[in-house]
């Protein structure tokens, strides 16, 4: 009799931390079904306590990879950029989350890795390996990446400037963006604050800009980048 | 089995006593030896990990039946879950998912009364969830329509549902049992001792090979020490079980002695062909959930059907 062949997973001797901050992670049923039930819960929550309500959901392509760039006042932006997608695609969806705040520590990495689905993105040491990262993420039909270019939330309520990752991401991968704008997300949760307060929330969600094929040059990825900003500024003075 | 039961139950206080003094006499043994410049690191990894473990474990019984069932359930899942990593099932989720129903099905018919004798724990049904779950993975094939490769899978997902789910649940059914403070802590206690004895009998005088193909750090004279320290167990905890004749004390000391280091030996030998050293990383010092409770599967449905042979497990 010929011996079977087994195919033990990659991530079969990395520890629970390990395994958690890395990234592809491997699909685990467990980890699927958890996300599952915590995006019910978190669609609930989102609709209940914060009224979410979305417009323009029609704008996210049904097939294909994208990008998806948002404003950033408040943890509340990536669960109600999440409460846009429909639950089969929740798995594929991936929020950038920056790897020294969200796998800073076991309880933090299991809610980012597992619920929320997060790409541990480093902001400060190895920013181009997460861009790496990021476009192999990107190649695979079906893959979604949210991304806040202004890489960390706002105090004062006014957005920052589009650091250059998206651009570059853009301009690399030629993929559509989708600039979205969160409402009342830094007068619900503001920076510092524990607890979620019940203000209301509107996510506007703008048509796919689609770049084609830039050249690969600093001004092509600054354009870009100042495309975006604009557009973002632009969905959230509509909504006002 | 309740919070309020285990607080007024003189076995449930015993075993908190004699784990306390016993977590405290090791932890003193391996301060000295350290201090003596033995190095002894792997060992305290291994006693770190005890640290957790046996409060987390005597916590659950202090919770009572249904917390007890649950958690055992919950092992069964991350055990098997570890299996199915190990052996590459994985990623076949509709036979992995009809295992983890399996296994909540366990837990559901032990935690449910007998709906024809209102006791509690529906044990017929419990005895023949294999009859119902087997078959339900051997249709899986079927209807995908595929045949290639999936007699392994479907072999691999039956081996993981009767031995990490079926048998290890007899575990979390006995908790439905009237002495089940006796019996449960008596199973897990003995079964660590068995363990422990194995290790530091083969340390001390091994000198055979037990299964060198299997396990070859296992020695003969370690297996029988174990065993010979397993039946003298059952008598220092004659309380746990005080309606138990000599007989049944001497079989209760030979399942754990014997049934332990096979359970051992199996999840060796399973480890030996895919070819890694641990089922996981999850227990610091311990290697993965399956390395830890792999005696326990073995030993739990035997010494549950002991217990039902020669008494009933509803009463003592």
């Amino acid at each position: 009799m010929h011996e079977w062949q087994y195919h033990p997973a990659p991530d079969l001797d990395q520890t629970l931390v390990e395994r958690l901050s890395d990234f592809p992670r491997q699909p685990q049923m467990l980890d699927y079904a958890l996300r599952a039930v915590a995006h019910l819960l978190l669609f609930s929550w989102m609709r209940i306590y914060h009224r979410l309500r979305i417009s323009g959901r029609e704008n996210l392509p049904e097939t294909g990879s994208f990008i998806l760039v948002c404003n950033h006042t408040s943890h509340l932006d990536t669960l109600a950029l999440l409460c846009a997608f429909p639950m089969q695609k929740i798995h594929r969806t991936f929020p950038a989350a920056a790897a020294d705040y969200f796998f800073c520590s076991v309880p933090r990495s299991a809610v980012s890795a597992i619920l929320i689905n997060a790409l541990p993105f480093d902001r400060k040491l190895k920013g181009a390996e997460s861009l790496v990262v990021c476009r192999e993420l990107l190649a695979n039909p079906g893959n979604i990446l949210i991304i806040f270019p202004e890489g960390t939330r706002t105090t004062t309520g006014e957005m920052g400037r589009f650091r250059s990752g998206v651009g570059r991401l853009a301009v690399d991968t030629n993929l559509p963006v989708i600039p979205c704008h969160l409402d009342g997300g830094l007068k619900a949760w503001p920076k510092g604050r524990f607890l979620p307060r019940p203000y209301r929330l509107q996510l506007s969600i703008g048509e796919p800009v689609d770049y084609g094929h830039p050249e690969r040059s600093a001004d092509s990825v600054r354009n870009i980048c100042q495309d975006l900003e604009r557009r973002v500024a632009e969905l959230g003075r509509c909504i006002r | 089995m309740s919070i309020s039961n285990a607080l007024s139950n003189d076995i449930f206080l015993t075993y908190v006593v004699i784990v306390g003094v016993l977590l405290l006499l090791a932890g003193s043994i391996l301060a000295v030896l350290a201090w003596r410049g033995i190095h002894i690191e792997p060992v305290w990894k291994t006693y770190r990990g005890w640290l957790i473990m046996a409060p987390l474990v005597l916590g659950v019984v202090l919770l009572g039946r249904e917390a007890f069932i649950v958690g055992v359930a919950v092992v069964a899942i991350f055990g098997f879950k570890e299996f199915a990593k190990a052996t590459g099932l994985y990623e076949d989720w509709w036979l992995t998912g009809l295992v983890y129903l399996g296994i909540v099905g366990l837990c559901a018919v032990s935690l449910v009364e007998d709906p024809r004798l209102g006791l509690p724990g529906w044990y017929g049904m419990f005895t023949a969830l294999p009859a119902y779950v087997i078959p339900a993975i051997l249709l899986v094939p079927i209807l995908r329509n595929r045949a290639k490769g999936q007699l392994q899978g479907v072999a691999l997902a039956i081996v993981g549902f009767i031995y990490f789910g079926w048998m290890f649940s007899h575990l979390g059914f006995l908790a439905n049992a009237d002495l089940a403070y006796g019996y449960l802590l008596y199973l897990l206690f003995a079964v660590e001792i068995n363990d422990v004895a194995a290790f530091i009998c083969g340390k001390i005088f091994g000198r055979h090979k037990l299964r060198q193909n299997i396990s070859p750090n296992k020695t003969l004279e370690g297996a029988i020490g174990a065993v010979l320290v397993s039946l003298i167990v059952p008598f220092l905890l004659w309380f746990s079980f005080p309606h138990f004749e000599i007989l049944h004390l001497l079989l209760a000391g030979l399942v754990v002695g014997v049934g332990g280091q096979l359970g051992d030996l199996v999840l060796s030998y399973i480890k030996r062909d895919i070819g890694i050293k641990d089922m996981g990383t999850v227990i610091q010092g311990h290697g993965g959930i399956l390395d830890r409770v792999d005696s326990m599967i073995f030993v739990a449905p035997i010494f549950f059907h002991m217990i039902r042979w020669f008494h009933t497990i509803y009463y003592a």
